[in-house]
């Protein structure tokens, strides 16, 4: 069986990116011929992935094509997928609520809600629905789904065999460093982290507010965080925007706690990457976050920014109980290794035949 | 205060003892706050206010205006350069990415700020239309009221 998988786009660093790699790998270990279709090709991909123009000369009804969804198809990309007789599989790696960027940028606003719309299309037009996580699955079932899988995130350690980035370890190992990987977005919340921030200077006022993500297309977000900064007088936080993956090995290397106050997570890659490092995590409980954590880490279900502040230094205090948190954490990690998601990916192949 | 809030999946933690600590703490230098400190939550969703908005700056329903939402964007943002060409089309599509990519940093910034304008024309169409709407209703009330056209 040919199992190809298609994208707007593909790069290398964003983890819808290296999920579809990922993905190509495990296929054609397990005997699938499977090659990866985008609609704008990328120049430093050239070989490896091909347009959706080629793929006519494999297409047939007895393929299974994944269409990896995030954020929306073009017109040109909807007219395609009608065209094609191949079996269909929305892989959804969900969509952030539009409301999220209202005030802050238009043109997301509208890809999102345009995005949403285009999932009632594709229920359609695909034979079934499978997402990163249970959340993302029932967004899918709400919408029309009836044959859904849940096919993780696959965590390759390989990604991260990197020399961490020496400047950076120089300038922040050491003191106590609270460390946030993801998209400077709306969502993610990052005023509820500085806001958790400021608590925490008054607990350890060594502390440090570590956030590394690209802020592109969220300038006013940003603006409003660095204000907020500013405001309560907190001189020790840090934007770092997009850093290559040795950065983000030392940054991850310098961390003492991972906090997440993220409203809004299909999955949450960097949770996997926080198990890997060994940092342990406090987590708001909202979407797809305790799913991903399946009983690693720990759990805020309220927004008591004094009392997380407290818990966190409570943690810092207790090496035993970090170790404790950060072992258990590892063994969730192996749930998202390559040869346990291939087992997933086997099951849901298989019930497509039947 | 008192139902539990934090979750932790380790027998060995006793999470009501760690919830009795934060308590204490909390409570501890809640009490070594100064009085003139500014709320940060207050400033928080002031600063927000301020230079986010409140939320209703986003984009209205054309309920009264017929013009869609995603008209306003003339941003070609589904703007393809591929190739079928085997040789000589990567190459001439690298050729037009890098005249397309020169065109685009000029070009761009121009469109975006007309997207942005046609983006606030709407909203302010659609506020004026429902205005307009409004003062018909109160009109057509005061019209009734008088038994007969004002």
């Amino acid at each position: 069986m040919q199992v190809h998988q298609f994208h707007p786009t593909v790069s290398y660093g964003d983890a819808i990116g290296d999920q579809i790699q990922s993905l190509q790998h495990l296929l054609r270990r397990m005997g699938h011929r499977s090659e990866i279709f985008c609609e704008q090709l990328p120049i430093h991909f050239q070989g490896r992935v091909q347009q959706i123009a080629q793929y006519a000369r494999c297409s047939s009804p007895a393929n299974v094509l994944l269409l990896h969804f995030s954020l929306g198809y073009s017109p040109k990309v909807m007219a395609w997928l009608k065209s094609v007789p191949d079996r269909k599989v929305l892989v959804y790696h969900n969509i952030t609520p539009h409301a999220y960027f209202s005030g802050v940028n238009d043109v997301y606003l509208e890809a999102a809600q345009a995005g949403r719309e285009q999932l009632d299309q594709l229920a359609a037009l695909t034979q079934a629905g499978w997402g990163d996580s249970t959340f993302n699955c029932q967004e899918l079932a709400e919408r029309g789904w009836t044959r859904l899988g849940v096919l993780p995130i696959i965590f390759d350690p390989r990604r991260y065999a990197v020399r961490p980035d020496r400047q950076v370890l120089k300038r922040w190992q050491g003191g106590v460093n609270v460390l946030f990987v993801g998209r400077v977005s709306p969502n993610k919340r990052f005023e509820d982290l500085i806001l958790a921030f400021h608590y925490l200077k008054r607990v350890r006022p060594d502390a440090r507010l570590l956030l590394v993500g690209s802020a592109r297309g969220m300038e006013p977000y940003l603006e409003f965080l660095q204000g907020l900064a500013k405001r309560l007088r907190l001189s020790d936080v840090v934007f770092t925007g997009h850093v290559s993956t040795e950065q983000l090995a030392a940054y991850y290397r310098c961390a003492s706690v991972y906090l997440s106050m993220s409203e809004h997570e299909g999955f949450g890659v960097p949770l996997l990457e926080s198990m890997y490092f060994g940092v342990p995590i406090v987590a708001y409980k909202a979407s797809a976050v305790p799913e991903t954590l399946g009983g690693g880490g720990m759990l805020v279900t309220r927004k008591d920014y004094a009392s997380v502040a407290e818990l966190i230094g409570l943690l810092l205090e207790d090496r035993n109980w970090q170790a404790r948190i950060v072992a258990r954490q590892r063994e969730r990690l192996r749930d998202f290794l390559p040869q346990r998601v291939e087992e997933r990916l086997r099951d849901l192949l298989h019930s497509l035949e039947a | 205060m008192n139902e539990s809030w934090l979750e932790v999946s380790d027998e060995n933690v006793n999470v009501e003892e760690i919830m009795r600590q934060i308590r204490e703490r909390v409570a501890r230098r809640s009490g070594a706050t100064l009085p003139d400190e500014e709320n940060p939550e207050a400033a928080a969703e002031a600063l927000w206010k301020e230079m986010i908005g409140n939320g209703e700056g986003g984009l209205t329903p054309g309920q009264h205006v017929p013009i869609r939402q995603r008209d306003c964007d003339i941003v070609p943002r589904y703007y393809v350069i591929d190739w079928r060409i085997p040789i000589l089309g990567p190459i001439h599509a690298v050729v037009r990415r890098i005249i397309n990519a020169e065109i685009r940093r000029y070009l761009f910034p121009s469109l975006e700020k007309q997207s942005r304008f046609n983006r606030q024309a709407l909203r302010a169409m659609a506020s004026l239309s429902q205005e307009n709407a409004r003062l018909r209703q109160k009109i057509e009330e005061l019209e009734r009221a008088s038994s007969g056209p004002l």
